[in-house]
């Protein structure tokens, strides 16, 4: 009813977009100004709908504004009339801004109305809603200072605000038939999950991933989303993609913030025993599945902390140590229990094992580094990726000496290859005090395997990269030290049957970096400990274990294998998505007698 | 080094190098503990019986003249280190072992091919010369491909 009907005021903090260079700014108005809306719902509802995102007058301070008052510069879609009452332009372009999304109503979103004549057109068709979604742009998470993140080993991105998140998750189309499922290794329900955080229900969104992924928060800043779910992303075409990934972050950051995690009652209790070998991403997933169906789990792990290459490998600045501890903490409370530092193959044999135990999943990951074979790679202060990170991640190296292991002497670091682990690496030589560092990569950036975020983060905190270039010989002083590193410029050679163009050295065009500390991290293969004692695990000439790709068994009874130890190096979901594959497998062996 | 007067004198050492290349496969498969590995070293034997039948043609045929193509050398095997054979070897190793051969091969024929004045022989020696460095390749882009995965 016409009476109903009021205008409010209200201070905007408002997400802006620019529609010539689609940057994003919060075009924030001096006392004077406000943007004045006609209510649709009465008054005291508006205001509590609106009281999260907008700095909201109450009721009574709001005011009537005259048809046909005077707030010009938006155009109105539905009366061509103008939006708003000055004349903002872009904060990043300067250029006159001639739109505003208004993303307060988190059912209605976008919202738009007319200040002129009060219009609006919230009830609107799938059609225009795409359209207007298509509109609104990708939404970075706000990230540490580059020039104070170097001194520090805190995580980079901050994470999405719930104004952010609720923004960002506005942007999803819901597809019907969504192809971001598809480039999910276990499925994750993505539509559905940011459908309900635009309905406000981010611990419903953090059940909802769950019924999935049990490591929403791991996955969420360690996933290539890129190159998976990101990647078939219907928005991608046209525009950049839904950060999925960042959603995931968010979602799973609140349920942990706001302490939502429930740990499940596992009612039924079987007698039957499985071991898990390896605490990475698939033996976590693994033992989660399997403790949840009532079996009794054990979690072997050789290091003394669980967590695998999450602990030892990613960073605490691309990973914190607490999440990936709240997780395991998670897994203890179900009941799984967890022996540390035992190496089976080694410690326990995979027959021994077999003899307490009904069935056994690998987990063990590629955690064997490979060497490129070139002269001088047994000087001193030439490491590979793995040891260098172990010692800077798990041993904090860097807090020497208050923790034993002592920091790599030395100020001039060159990183071997181009991918994550690459990135970490070098992003570590800066945190701890590095004062040149180089990552050396055979191919050209177009090849890099690592994440862009990873090269940009990298590139912005000072890290320098040698692209072509091919190490082929490392020079030590009489010591028996690093001193150089001698390489050979490259050219990409014509493609290749399989379209790829190969890396082929120019002649005579060697020279040599000086260089302290070396970090080869051109990939990794699996560790052959376990299966020098269970030779009859049949294992492809890498190395890695041969199995049924529908149930993950190995060629020896009983025992069950995923993750890298599998596929070689792969992503962390991919290594979950094993970890499933293989309980729902070992539960349907033991459940059937 | 050893004179050769024609070009089927040259085609018989070029398989009887072969053949060599196939005997060294094949007892490496025997010595060789693992499985997975003792199966490789087959398929490389396999690999350099095939190119021993493709000299066995150009014999039968008489066609001396391998049309020249440009072959690709990443350079690979002019860098690493060399390996020692030994019953434990891992696959990028077995890789290296290959590589080297097919280079050594290569360099010998590209000298036999300087070393003599018979154009005709030495179109041969090159046309040899360029196998080897295929076979080369081949390994190369393996390495390339698997071992320097993230380089």
């Amino acid at each position: 009813m016409l009476e109903d009907v009021k205008y409010l005021k209200f201070k905007t903090y408002l997400n802006t977009y620019c529609p010539h260079c689609r940057n994003t700014f919060n075009y924030e108005r001096k006392d004077e100004k406000y943007i004045v809306f006609k209510s649709i719902y009465k008054g005291e509802e508006a205001e509590l709908k609106l009281s999260p995102y907008l700095d909201v007058f109450d009721v009574e301070s709001s005011v009537e504004v005259a048809e046909n008052d005077r707030l010009d510069d938006l155009i109105c879609p539905k009366c061509k009339k103008s939006l708003i009452v000055e004349e903002p332009v872009c904060g990043e372009c300067g250029s006159p801004v001639a739109e505003l999304i208004i993303t307060a109503f988190s059912k209605l979103m976008p919202f738009f109305i007319c200040l002129k004549h009060g219009c609006t057109w919230h009830g609107l068709s799938k059609a225009d809603e795409n359209r207007v979604k298509l509109k609104i742009p990708r939404q970075d998470m706000p990230e540490q200072d580059m020039k104070l993140r170097v001194a520090n080993h805190g995580e980079v991105p901050y994470g999405y605000t719930t104004e952010l998140a609720q923004l960002e998750a506005g942007r999803c189309l819901q597809c019907k038939d969504p192809k971001c499922v598809k480039g999910c290794p276990v499925n994750v329900d993505i539509p559905a999950f940011i459908s309900l955080i635009r309905d406000e229900k981010v611990d419903d969104a953090a059940k909802k991933i769950k019924e999935t992924n049990m490591l929403p928060a791991v996955c969420g800043r360690v996933c290539p989303q890129e190159s998976q779910c990101e990647a078939l992303c219907i928005l991608g075409l046209r525009d950049r993609p839904v950060a999925i990934g960042n959603l995931e972050k968010f979602v799973a950051d609140y349920e942990r913030k706001m302490d939502l995690v429930k740990v499940p009652v596992i009612k039924t209790k079987l007698k039957k025993k499985v071991a898990v070998v390896g605490s990475g991403p698939a033996g976590l997933t693994a033992a989660a599945d399997l403790i949840q169906r009532g079996y009794s789990v054990t979690i072997y792990e050789a290091l003394h902390e669980a967590g695998g290459v999450l602990v030892y490998g990613i960073p605490e600045f691309r990973l914190p140590k607490s999440i990936v501890n709240f997780e395991i903490d998670y897994l203890k409370q179900m009941g799984v229990k967890i022996e540390l530092n035992c190496v089976i193959g080694n410690t326990i044999t995979m027959d021994e094992l077999l003899e307490h135990f009904d069935a056994v999943f690998i987990g063990v990951g590629a955690g064997l580094p490979v060497f490129m074979n070139i002269p001088g790679e047994t000087l001193g202060n030439v490491f590979s990726a793995n040891e260098y990170l172990t010692r800077m991640n798990l041993m904090k190296a860097y807090k020497f000496p208050e923790y034993d292991t002592p920091k790599p002497k030395g100020n001039k670091v060159v990183v071997l290859g181009g991918g994550n682990v690459a990135m970490d690496s070098a992003r570590t030589a800066i945190r701890t005090g590095s004062t040149e560092v180089t990552v050396v990569y055979r191919r050209s950036r177009q090849e890099l395997p690592a994440r862009h975020e990873e090269v940009r983060h990298a590139e912005e905190e000072g890290v320098k990269f040698m692209l072509l270039t091919a190490p082929v010989k490392y020079i030590g002083n009489d010591q028996g030290i690093l001193k150089g590193l001698e390489c050979l410029r490259m050219q990409l050679g014509e493609p290749d049957s399989s379209g790829r163009r190969r890396p082929i050295p120019i002649e005579g065009s060697n020279f040599v970096i000086n260089c302290d500390v070396a970090v080869v991290a051109i990939g990794n293969s699996s560790n052959p400990i376990l299966f020098q004692t269970a030779t009859d695990i049949k294992r492809n000439k890498w190395g890695n274990v041969e199995v049924n790709p529908e149930t993950n068994q190995t060629s020896k009874e009983h025992v069950y294998a995923g993750g890298d130890i599998v596929t070689g190096a792969a992503t962390v979901i991919q290594a979950m998505g094993a970890g499933r594959v293989a309980a729902n497998a070992i539960h349907k062996k033991l459940s059937a007698g | 080094m050893q004179a050769f007067k024609n070009a089927d004198e040259i085609l018989d050492f070029a398989m009887e190098s072969e053949q060599k290349a196939v005997d060294f496969y094949t007892e490496l498969a025997e010595k060789i503990k693992n499985e997975e590995m003792k199966v490789i070293f087959r398929e490389f034997a396999q690999e350099e019986v095939g190119h021993k039948a493709k000299l066995m043609k150009i014999k039968e045929e008489r066609i001396f003249t391998i049309p020249a193509e440009r072959i690709a050398d990443l350079k690979i095997s002019d860098y690493v280190d060399s390996v020692v054979i030994k019953p434990d070897m891992s696959y990028q190793e077995a890789l290296i072992v290959a590589m080297n051969r097919e280079k050594a091969a290569f360099n010998l024929y590209t000298r036999l091919a300087v070393r003599t004045d018979v154009p005709e022989l030495q179109s041969l020696f090159r046309g040899l010369a360029q196998e080897e460095s295929k076979h080369k390749l081949r390994f190369e882009m393996e390495y390339d491909e698997y071992v320097l995965t993230e380089n």
